[in-house]
């Protein structure tokens, strides 16, 4: 447990300084694209025939605020701020807290990603171990065949494919947004539903795109521990066959939960075309909006929150092999 | 449970690998008996098949091998190559213990030593687990290791000699009696290798078991065996009490392998190098002696006929120009 806890101290002390890495990066990079919201819609106005300090006056009415300071002394406010998770105020979003919009968006986000890629794992791994098991026969082509072709299709492309199948061509799921406007959000039936029925496909598109990747990883660990002299040792020795099954899948499984850690960080951002296609207010969609409309503030909260999201991810991946693999615990370097 | 050392007598064992130019045969009418409470050695190079014989004691050939014909008859098991399914899987580790090579990484890594022990107890049905911890404590302790240490710790935290102990623990614990080691000494330093052929050889005598010892070091087999086996390209070329066979080698090719032996003290060219090389599957001579290519007694008769395993008292040989004069 202590080389855990010692593990985990260290992890997060480099997670903050990436986080700050990041933000500092993010903070500049944002703001050294062309176009600036305020500026643009006070030079509006100036055009318009209204006097300089009016149209100021007017901005600071519509958007809530006016920059103030250098570039430097906002990254100090900027940095203030991140520590007592204060992201700023959206500029498109009236002014809202920028951690009160991303949260809006996440669970939009989240929620369909994890349902997505925890489905599309477990039968993707389980798949992958018929897969490795009769590789020689019919069955075992067949899956490995299904697992590269959806592995070569864009996501977008699955996205699109199945909003025209199930939402144009024979319409029996919709693709127009996470859930039906008639129904009174909360615990009612009709809600819960429908947000049911508009998952579906959002959540079909995230397990089948990652699908093909889990079922060729699994079959080539598996194939390879299948090769590994423990488990012909094993057999030799007597052991039950639900016994030995248990060793190759732990062994088996092992190097894919770091593909999964990360796949669940990289998806939070890489949501963007799925999100678009089915309509889905979530932080891909946000991030899109936010640079359209040059809204820095939620700009940097989008991109911090997907940062944050990898880098916890990989935290929590390398926590989880010391539990689950005794060589990674003891520090010692792992054989091949 | 057999109590006693059990004999094993294989009959005319031929097992076959399927390869694009057809099935070949690995080991090809193989008789050997093994008497109840002897070590045996079987001598070969690489490819020769004594891996796969010693597999075929446990039948347990792996694809795309297969028996095709003989039979390996043990002593309270009856013909092991017509067990199938759970009676088969329940006589590996209850009464025939394999040893796998040291270098071979024999344990899964995720799991500590008493972990696995459990399983071996579960898998056979064993009721009081405790107990077996027990034995294990003490066949670990017997080979001059700390059990408690050994059965808490990992795979990785295990030298290639613990490693090897631990392996014959395994394959002892559950009471079997008659223990196959497939290259029990190779990979280890030389101390190592002397510490684990004087445990084989103790143990062996303390409790009462018949063994086979597969190796490529003839070194290892003077040590430890009473009989001696040799094999070449599948065939069993020469056979014998190992004195007998090493202090007066009759077949061409153990003659050739003893004087390549370098000797301690005397001039290092004294030792010479067995000319052309070993047989593959694939070019292992179909008809005829195996051997003839590299002999130095090769006659007309060794291109066509295979020279049939004759016995002379407690030797058997496989070699026309040898059993010729013998029996001339």
């Amino acid at each position: 447990m202590v080389v855990i806890a010692r593990r985990l101290a260290g992890h997060l002390a480099r997670g903050v300084v990436m986080i700050l890495v990041v933000a500092t990066i993010s903070f500049f990079i944002v703001r050294s694209i062309p176009g600036d919201p305020v500026a643009a819609h006070t030079q509006k106005l100036i055009e318009q025939g209204m006097a300089p300090e009016a149209a100021a006056q007017a901005t600071r009415v519509l958007y809530g605020f006016q920059p103030k300071g250098s570039l430097w002394e906002q990254y100090g406010d900027y940095l203030h701020g991140l520590l007592t998770f204060d992201l700023g105020q959206s500029v498109t979003h009236a002014g809202a807290p920028v951690t009160d919009v991303l949260a809006e968006a996440a669970k939009w986000t989240v929620l369909p990603v994890l349902a997505g890629t925890l489905l599309s794992f477990l039968v993707g791994i389980i798949l992958g171990v018929y897969a490795a098991i009769k590789r020689t026969g019919k069955l075992g082509d067949a899956l490995a065949i299904s697992g590269s072709l959806l592995h070569g299709v864009p996501q977008y492309v699955l996205g699109l494919l199945l909003s025209a199948i199930f939402a144009t061509l024979i319409p029996i799921l919709p693709a127009d947004g996470p859930v039906d406007i008639l129904f009174e959000p909360g615990f009612n039936a009709g809600y819960i539903a429908s947000l049911f029925d508009h998952a579906v496909l959002p959540v079909a598109t995230y397990a089948l795109a990652a699908y093909g990747g889990w079922i060729l990883a699994m079959k080539s660990s598996v194939v390879t521990v299948l090769g590994d002299d423990f488990i012909l040792a094993a057999e030799l020795r007597g052991m039950k066959r639900s016994i030995i099954f248990r060793y190759i899948a732990r062994n088996a499984i092992l190097p894919l939960f770091t593909i999964l850690a990360l796949s669940l960080g990289l998806l939070l951002g890489g949501a963007v075309f799925i999100e678009r296609i089915f309509n889905y207010p979530g932080l891909g969609l946000l991030l899109i909006e936010s640079i359209t409309m040059r809204d820095y503030a939620l700009m940097g909260g989008a991109f911090l929150i997907i940062t944050v999201s990898i880098i916890v991810a990989n935290i929590v991946a390398d926590l989880f092999y010391s539990v689950i693999d005794p060589r990674v615990r003891s520090g010692e370097e792992v054989s091949a | 449970m057999a109590k006693q050392a059990p004999g094993v007598r294989i009959d005319g064992l031929t097992v076959v690998y399927k390869t694009p130019a057809g099935e070949l045969p690995a080991v090809r009418d193989v008789t050997l008996t093994l008497e109840p409470g002897t070590i045996t050695g079987i001598v070969g190079e690489s490819g020769s098949g004594k891996s796969t014989l010693a597999l075929s004691l446990l039948n347990a050939v792996q694809p795309p091998g297969r028996i095709a014909a003989g039979s390996v008859d043990i002593d309270g098991l009856g013909d092991v190559v017509a067990l199938r399914g759970e009676n088969l899987r329940k006589a590996r580790g209850k009464h025939v213990g394999y040893v796998f090579q040291a270098a071979q990484n024999s344990l899964n890594p995720l799991k500590t030593v008493g972990k696995q022990l459990l399983d071996l107890g579960r898998s056979h049905g064993v009721d009081d687990l405790r107990g077996l911890v027990r034995e294990a404590k003490e066949l670990l302790g017997r080979m001059g290791l700390d059990g408690a240490r050994v059965l808490d710790s990992h795979q990785h935290e295990l030298s290639g000699g613990m490693r090897q102990r631990v392996g014959i623990m395994l394959a002892l614990v559950l009471n079997a009696h008659l223990v196959v080691l497939d290259e029990p000494t190779t990979a280890l330093d030389m101390i190592t290798q002397a510490n684990i052929l004087k445990i084989v050889r103790e143990v062996h005598a303390e409790r009462g078991l018949t063994t086979l010892v597969i190796t490529h070091d003839i070194g290892v087999v003077a040590e430890v065996a009473d009989r001696l086996a040799v094999m070449y390209g599948g065939r069993l070329v020469e056979q014998g009490p190992t004195r007998q066979v090493l202090g007066a080698p009759r077949h061409p090719y153990t003659r050739g392998l003893i004087k390549a032996i370098p000797r301690l003290v005397g001039d290092i060219a004294e030792a010479q190098a067995l000319p052309g090389r070993p047989p593959t599957l694939v070019t292992v001579p179909k008809e005829g002696c195996v051997f003839r290519e590299r002999c130095p007694l090769r006659m007309d008769v060794c291109d066509t006929v295979d020279p049939a395993a004759l016995a002379d008292g407690p030797r058997v040989v496989a070699c026309h120009a040898v059993n010729v004069k013998e029996h001339a």
